[in-house]
């Protein structure tokens, strides 16, 4: 074609035509498959938050950074003692000097060097120096770190520590390589640790089994096996270690629904995040589909708020504290899959529960706890328009509790976290609002967003009662105190009810730095007593952890204490077909 | 005989209720020819019942009782049986009993919902029409602010933000979000209306604004109004429904997307048909026979939209 100039051009379809070529091409180059046939396929809920270790407080980037950054000591998955992870042996404790010396094993972080008693006393350092939060508490009463040698560490204590074993010990380590040069700039920064929690984080250098390879965001993350992890063919804990897979592939589901399709499509290989009990049905008929259901250490529970009247009435809480069915709601709320807790510690963690605190109701009928109830409130003063228990003993739906100063009791409410974030929260809090009715009291279940229900009860301490839940709690005790410390009640404080008791704080003082395990279990035990007796915190639950996998491509899965999702699994697992 | 004063009214009483009477049942005769509305009434009238026999049930035995009545045989979910005509849900509380509690929310929040947001754009409409000028365009300019917010995600956010709503709180929400389609209608009706001789003929006797308004306006407004509020029932009752699907309802109410929350959330979608089918029909067909009614009003109201009759 020749124009007006006389020049010559293609003819404009000509130039269509190529211009759709050349889109269509680099729409199918875009969208090719990914081959990930020989890949481990996990789905997750959501999308991890962060990669950034200090600054991870969701659960998603806990799971990924679990396999990439690694602790001194972990917990073995059968016995749950401690047993050396990135150490090489237990800890070695001097009470003289009130030290721990601790030798590390031969370890390569993931880019090949070396791993140092260096990056240990520097991590330390980093957690002291920052007040990292959540961390810090564990690591505040270190007085030194030592480095005799690139292999050995010593921490000298300011004071014995119960915690420092089990809490300081599997705090993940970090590479002083990476993180000095993150730490020094933060620290010319007028806030040090905003700066140092907001320094994005794209490659994590741990010395985990894996490593990341690729994080497409909203779409999937890529982790590849560390060739220089330490534990490859390694006996730990009576284990031989791989990781026998290559390749971890997490993606995506925003729903449980979607992420059930996937796995029984075979579109995942294991869904990484605890099933509702309704699912086990359908589920175990699949052949291809293997269930796990394991403990969980965990404290569900009901908290009142003692800062107002009429909970700062311990007599009150002891009521409605017998009032509450804990079997009906592990019965049939839960579907069978979890038990009734009686005390802060859960019964598996044997050595610490105490089993001799007082159980409100424990076994009795429905009328038996109404009639309880009925008597502890009348002993305290309390009165009724129209009672729940008559004259003859007989039980109805009573009207108009009045205070002891004859007040009727104004409308309460149940804060839960709503259903779509724990159905099984948000409907316990509606039989127990139920219950609380037939004795006559304005109880309301109010279910709400979860950050808005945190600042209510943890920051602004406005609430009345409240339904909430610590999953993974540690296997030490030390929360038992951390909760019920009367310095803890302030705002974002542990101490959410507001209990104060001085022999309670003595006690606890002392527990945390007893370091005879029987005597420390004394004192625990007391803790237990004094807080079920005044009843802050009313245990409810303890939900077992229901998982999913499919079993024809990939096997090995170790069952733990909180579920498969564990180092030991991702370290042993390998494919069908390999033996 | 000379005719007194009281005569005289008693008289334009009659014939205004005869008038009233006789436009009613012209309408009805309109009406009935309508195979959809017919259809649509039957439907209502069956819903009706369900929501008036919701009481039933917990009368006859505590374990029928919607929220927190469980068979102390049953601690799961089950299909029907005589005992349960539609099964259990997944603590084994009966989900017919449910189901009729969740007729009645859903005409609470429909019927009491559009009601007020009629009786809003109603007032609003005839103000801003009958007033004009700076009036006209200030409440106009509201009712557009306020028509192009999504109604289910401002809802949503306010969940979020204050915990959850009362179904009280729903219902208010879902009228101060749907008024404004009304005015609109009442609004250009009323510029219609307020140019008749009757209005002219009001205003030289000295009828205030006020009366011209509510006394000669809205008598003949209403009927356009009330078409309106079959179509608002719709939409407050799938808002509501959507809400308590996302975990946003009010908990302490048993209503039909409650019941389509439980049984998604419980991880029963795909197994108890029994459980997750009846509420989703019942939302659809409500939502449909207020339709339909509203379809065969709007033939009775609309002389244009009728058949011809075929001559004879």
């Amino acid at each position: 074609m020749i124009n007006r100039q006389g020049e010559h051009h293609l003819p404009v379809p000509q130039w269509a035509v190529l211009g759709f070529c050349l889109l269509l091409a680099f729409t199918i180059a875009s969208c090719r498959q990914f081959d990930a046939s020989d890949y481990l396929r996990i789905g997750l809920i959501a999308e991890p938050k962060t990669l950034h270790v200090w600054l991870a407080s969701d659960r998603n980037s806990r799971k990924i950074l679990s396999l990439i950054y690694q602790p001194l000591y972990t917990r073995d998955p059968v016995t749950l003692e401690q047993v050396p992870w990135l150490a090489a042996d237990k800890p070695v404790y001097d009470p003289e000097n009130i030290s721990y010396t601790i030798k590390l094993r031969p370890a390569r972080w993931s880019d090949g060097s070396e791993v140092t008693s260096d990056d240990v006393a520097f991590t330390g350092q980093l957690i002291k120096s920052f007040k990292i939060p959540r961390r810090y508490s564990r690591w505040k009463f270190i007085k030194k770190i030592a480095t005799p040698d690139k292999r050995t560490v010593v921490f000298y204590l300011k004071s014995p520590q119960a915690i420092f074993t089990t809490r300081t010990l599997t705090t993940p380590i970090v590479p002083r390589k990476q993180w000095q040069p993150i730490a020094e700039a933060a620290r010319k920064k007028e806030k040090p640790l905003a700066a140092l929690l907001n320094h994005p984080i794209y490659h994590p250098l741990g010395c985990g089994p894996f490593v990341l390879k690729e994080w497409r965001q909203g779409t999937y993350l890529h982790l590849r096996k560390n060739p220089y992890f330490f534990g490859s063919h390694t006996k730990i804990a009576g284990r031989v270690l791989g990781p026998y897979i290559n390749d971890l592939l997490f993606k995506i589901y925003g729903t449980s629904d979607v992420a059930i399709l996937a796995l029984k499509k075979g579109t995942i290989d294991m869904f990484w995040w605890p099933l509702q009990p309704g699912y086990i049905k359908d589920l175990s008929k699949d052949p291809h589909i293997q269930l796990f259901i394991n403990q969980k250490s965990a404290l569900y529970f009901m908290g009142f708020n003692l800062r107002r009247p009429p909970f700062n009435d311990v007599k009150l809480r002891q009521a409605l504290a017998t009032i509450i069915d804990k079997k009906f709601i592990t019965h049939r709320i839960l579907q069978g899959q979890g038990v009734p807790m009686y005390s802060i510690v859960p019964a598996e963690n044997r050595f610490w529960c105490c089993d001799t605190v007082a159980r409100y109701g424990d076994g009795l009928s429905r009328e038996n706890r109404i009639k309880k109830a009925y008597k502890i409130l009348t002993g305290a003063g309390y009165t009724w328009d129209v009672p729940p228990v008559d004259s003859d003993g007989n039980v109805g739906p009573a009207r108009g509790l009045r205070l002891p100063d004859g007040n009727l009791m104004d409308r309460f409410t149940i804060l839960t976290p709503p259903a779509d974030y724990d159905p099984l929260r948000a409907m316990s809090g509606m039989m127990i609002q139920q219950w609380f009715r037939a004795m006559g009291m304005p109880a309301y279940a109010r279910p709400m967003a979860f950050g808005a229900l945190l600042n209510k009860i943890k920051t602004e301490h406005d609430f009345d009662t409240f339904i909430l839940g610590y999953g993974n709690l540690s296997l030490d005790p030390d929360y038992v105190r951390v909760f019920f410390y009367s310095k803890n009640d302030k705002p974002r404080g542990w101490n959410m009810s507001g209990y104060h008791n001085s022999d309670f704080d003595k006690i606890a003082r002392a527990s945390r730095s007893a370091m005879i395990p029987t005597e420390r279990q004394k004192l625990i035990y007391r803790m237990q007593e004094l807080v079920i007796a005044a009843v802050p915190y009313l245990p409810l639950y303890k939900p077992s952890v229901i998982e999913a996998v499919r079993n024809e491509r990939f096997t090995g899965w170790v069952n733990m204490l909180e579920g498969i999702g564990n180092i030991w699994s991702f370290c042993e697992v390998k494919p069908v077909t390999a033996d | 005989m000379p005719v007194t004063s009281a005569e005289n009214t008693f008289s334009a009483y009659r014939s205004s209720r005869f008038h009233f009477l006789e436009r009613l049942k012209s309408g009805w005769l309109v009406y009935r020819e309508n195979l959809l509305g017919r259809i649509g009434l039957v439907l209502l009238a069956c819903f009706a019942c369900m929501a008036a026999g919701s009481f039933i049930p917990p009368l006859i035995d505590p374990i029928y009782h919607p929220m927190s009545g469980v068979d102390p045989l049953i601690s799961y979910s089950t299909g029907p049986s005589l005992r349960h005509w539609l099964g259990t849900d997944f603590i084994g509380r009966d989900i017919f009993s449910q189901l009729l509690t969740g007729a009645r929310i859903a005409f609470i929040v429909g019927v009491s919902s559009a009601f007020m947001s009629i009786v809003v754009g109603t007032i609003v409409g005839m103000v801003a029409g009958y007033a004009g000028g700076t009036t006209d365009t200030i409440l106009m300019r509201a009712a557009d602010v306020v028509m192009v917010m999504p109604t289910l995600l401002v809802i949503l956010i306010l969940a979020a933000l204050f915990g959850q709503l009362s179904i009280w709180i729903i219902v208010l929400l879902i009228a101060l979000f749907r008024w404004p389609a009304v005015a609109r209608v009442i609004r250009s009706q009323t510029l219609s209306l307020k140019r008749r001789p009757f209005v002219d003929a009001a205003r030289v006797t000295g009828a205030s604004c006020f009366r011209i308004i509510f006394r000669h306006i809205m008598p003949n407004v209403l009927p356009l109004a009330l078409l309106y509020m079959t179509f608002r029932v719709t939409s407050a009752i799938l808002i509501e429904a959507a809400l308590a699907f996302l975990g946003f309802g009010d908990p302490g109410t048993v209503s039909w997307g409650m019941m389509l929350q439980w049984v998604w959330k419980t991880g029963h979608m795909f197994q108890a048909p029994y459980w997750l089918l009846p509420p989703g029909i019942c939302i659809s067909l409500i939502t449909l026979s207020f339709y339909m009614v509203g379809r065969a009003m709007d033939e009775v109201l609309d002389p244009r939209l009728r058949k011809e009759k075929a001559l004879e």
